[in-house]
């Protein structure tokens, strides 16, 4: 589905990624771990063509996502609160993002209808906007808004952190069901690698831009990513 | 005490004013320099009984009677209305000051006190002294008065300074305000009542009677400590400081499903300005822009019909300069949400280009009938002037807006004209064609053909824009595509 080719982004003389090839199946939940700067954000920003990287080329099925648009019809993301817009209510966002992948009003209300629990008569029918929402509510919006309209590939930046523990282990259960029933792609990085090595089948390592370990999930997995976190 | 001077320093001495781009610096400055020379000239000027008093033409007698009949217009106008909009409420950041270890009235009081040495109140003052300074060595003005009369100016001044501090983020006090100049105005203008009798008999028993100055010291007293009190009940880390939460309400805004595609979009604009304080500001200010007009025709006789022109072309054009010249920045906080969403670019700069003429026909609307009333000349280049601003300026205005890269904090209590970084050279070059192509064309053809010819063919060049709207979109969009990535990483940039 995506296809990553000799893709490097240099800042000033400093390479904060370098990777040579990277390519995730379709449906797979792709993990991704890192410290602090290692280039989780930028290597997902580069896919969703938000930084222009220094050389190499994305291609995300099939697009050079630098050359055409069209890869945006099937994919979503959430990254940040940038992704958010902040004088709107949650139900007037969804709408939105509703209407600009061609889901009509009713079509919105009844795929909100999944995430009742989730929301916690916290966000639908309230009378805020997402600016005087929580910031743990706010991320609930962002990432809920991302699954509508059946994307073929999601993007979820730390979709874990600043969640309630109720929270993340939904949270894990409904990232866990895009890939198994909806066969979508889903590409998550966390600091935390009991959460991330829970949903995903294929984990990452990124140290300073480089990819360090590339594994498929087993039972050792959790073990071996501590120890290697654990020796720096 | 000094801590909190030295932080004042530091936030000062790192603001993006000082520490921005050299472009960004310099015309900062050029502007806090300019304004300072202006408010010099336009003291010297006045005070010498200079023409420069719009109303007035040749010499005038008495100066300083003038000012004082005028008194009553600026305190409303200027330090009132203008400053409400102007300067922010000194409290935004002491947040983080709250929980360390200083007194709560130290940080009250230190906060309150900045604020009299506020640029706007120092070029008030600027003014006044000049100007006194200028009719005394004209005139013979009893100095000791004239000195006493100056600092109960200068009490005035900060008791509106205070108040302004104490009805912060009070819209509707602001509105009422505003509405009150504008019918003092309108009452003048069409010579139905003046206040200048009033205003002058007020302010000029302050240079008569010395012991006038006691009203406004008491006032002024009063103020202060009303607001201390005030801060002193409502400042505790979750209230007065804590962001006011609107309470969200739905809309409707059906009407603009007729737009097909661009509704979507349109209607997120809507709610932008119903929703936030800064949009809002910057769009009804780009409204009072219609009324920019009047200075060119009631100083016709002085500078010319081209003038007038000039005028118009910022009566009707007041949204596109002001809220428009800030397109994308309005979306700089989801830009990249926008970036990744299933839409094409050109449908999403499309919208803003239907934002933009909403705003050009509004004004043009209210315009017409405004000037309509002087005389169906004024009519006709009213109409024109909205539709080149329709058909060539909206453009040129998004064009630029691909360089502005301004970021915009919606939720930020800045207001709207205290924000530095909204200055750019890039746009503030490309405003220059936006002005002197159609007064170009208009003075060269109206010389020869007179001036409805010359209307036309200036409103002839906006219809033509409109026609190729589309293939000026898809030029434009080249532009943005190229400069996408640097205004995602300037609108990422945090202050």
């Amino acid at each position: 589905m995506i296809y990553i080719k000799n893709i490097t982004k240099t800042y000033n003389k400093e390479t904060v990624l370098e990777i040579d090839y990277l390519e995730i199946k379709p449906g797979q939940t792709f993990g991704l771990v890192g410290n602090n700067g290692a280039g989780k954000t930028t290597l997902f920003s580069t896919i969703l063509d938000l930084i222009k990287p220094t050389t190499g080329e994305v291609l995300n099925n099939k697009i050079n996502v630098r050359k055409s648009e069209d890869w945006k019809s099937f994919t979503s993301a959430f990254l940040d609160e940038s992704f958010l817009i902040s004088y709107l209510m949650p139900e007037e966002y969804f709408y939105f993002v509703g209407e600009l992948r061609n889901f009509s009003k009713n079509e919105v209300d009844e795929f909100l209808k999944q995430f009742e629990d989730l929301f916690n008569d916290e966000i639908l029918g309230g009378k805020k906007y997402i600016r005087d929402l929580s910031k743990g509510n706010q991320k609930k919006v962002g990432i809920v808004a991302a699954l509508i309209g059946n994307p073929k590939v999601v993007v979820l930046d730390e979709p874990f952190a600043n969640l309630d523990p109720t929270t993340q282990i939904r949270l894990k259960k409904i990232i866990k069901n895009l890939s198994q029933k909806d066969d979508v792609t889903v590409l998550v990085s966390s600091h935390d690698l009991q959460d991330v090595t829970e949903v995903s089948d294929r984990i990452v390592l990124l140290e300073k831009g480089m990819i360090i370990k590339d594994i498929k999930k087993t039972q050792k997995t959790l073990k071996d990513l501590e120890t290697y976190f654990n020796k720096g | 005490m000094l801590q909190l001077i030295k932080l004042e320093f530091k936030s000062f001495f790192r603001s993006s004013a000082l520490g921005g781009k050299l472009a960004t610096k310099i015309f900062m400055w050029i502007g806090y320099i300019y304004i300072i020379f202006m408010t010099i000239a336009l003291a010297f000027i006045h005070g010498s009984g200079g023409a420069a008093f719009i109303k007035q033409e040749g010499d005038v007698e008495n100066p300083f009677l003038l000012l004082n009949s005028n008194m009553l217009f600026y305190i409303f106008g200027f330090w009132i209305v203008l400053r409400y909009f102007s300067q922010s409420t000194p409290v935004i950041n002491i947040r983080p000051l709250l929980l360390l270890r200083i007194k709560r009235d130290k940080i009250i009081r230190f906060s309150l006190n900045k604020t009299i040495f506020s640029f706007f109140n120092l070029v008030s003052i600027l003014y006044l002294f000049i100007f006194s300074l200028t009719i005394y060595s004209n005139d013979k003005f009893d100095l000791n008065q004239l000195i006493i009369w100056n600092l109960s100016m200068y009490l005035i001044l900060y008791i509106t300074n205070f108040l302004n501090i104490y009805i912060n983020k009070k819209d509707s006090i602001a509105i009422s305000l505003g509405a009150i100049l504008a019918i003092i105005y309108a009452l003048d203008f069409f010579q139905i009542f003046s206040f200048n009798p009033i205003s002058e008999l007020i302010f000029y028993t302050f240079y008569d009677i010395k012991l006038f100055i006691f009203i406004p010291l008491a006032i002024l007293v009063f103020t202060y400590f009303q607001v201390i009190n005030f801060f002193k009940n409502n400042f505790f880390i979750d209230t007065g400081l804590r962001k006011k939460v609107m309470e969200a309400k739905q809309d409707n805004l059906e009407f603009l499903n007729r737009f097909g595609e661009m509704s979507t979009f349109l209607r997120n604009d809507f709610r932008l300005i119903k929703r936030s304080k800064r949009a809002k500001t910057t769009a009804l200010m780009s409204m009072l822009f219609i009324f920019y007009g009047l200075i060119f025709l009631g100083t016709r006789d002085l500078m010319g019909d081209t003038m007038l022109f000039f005028g118009y072309l910022f009566s009707t054009g007041g949204f596109i300069f002001s809220f428009c010249a800030l397109v994308p920045s309005w979306d700089s906080q989801h830009y990249s949400f926008m970036m990744c969403q299933n839409i094409k670019y050109v449908d999403y700069i499309k919208s803003k280009w239907y934002l933009g003429s909403f705003g050009v026909i509004a004004a043009t609307l209210i315009a017409v009938p405004i000037y309509g009333y002087f005389g169906s000349y004024h009519v006709i280049a009213v109409l024109c002037c909205g539709l080149f601003n329709l058909g060539v300026n909206s453009y040129l205005t998004l064009w630029a807006g691909a360089f502005t890269k301004v970021k915009i904090d919606l939720n930020s209590f800045k207001n709207a004209m205290g924000n530095s970084k909204a200055f750019n050279s890039k746009t503030l070059l490309l405003t220059m064609p936006q002005m002197v192509l159609p007064l170009l064309v208009y003075w060269l053809v109206s010389k020869f053909f007179g001036h409805t010819i010359g209307c036309i063919s200036v409103g002839v060049i906006g219809l033509l824009g409109i026609l190729f709207k589309d293939v000026v979109l898809s030029i434009i969009i080249k532009t943005y595509k190229v400069e996408k990535y640097s205004t995602l990483s300037a609108y990422k940039e945090t202050n």
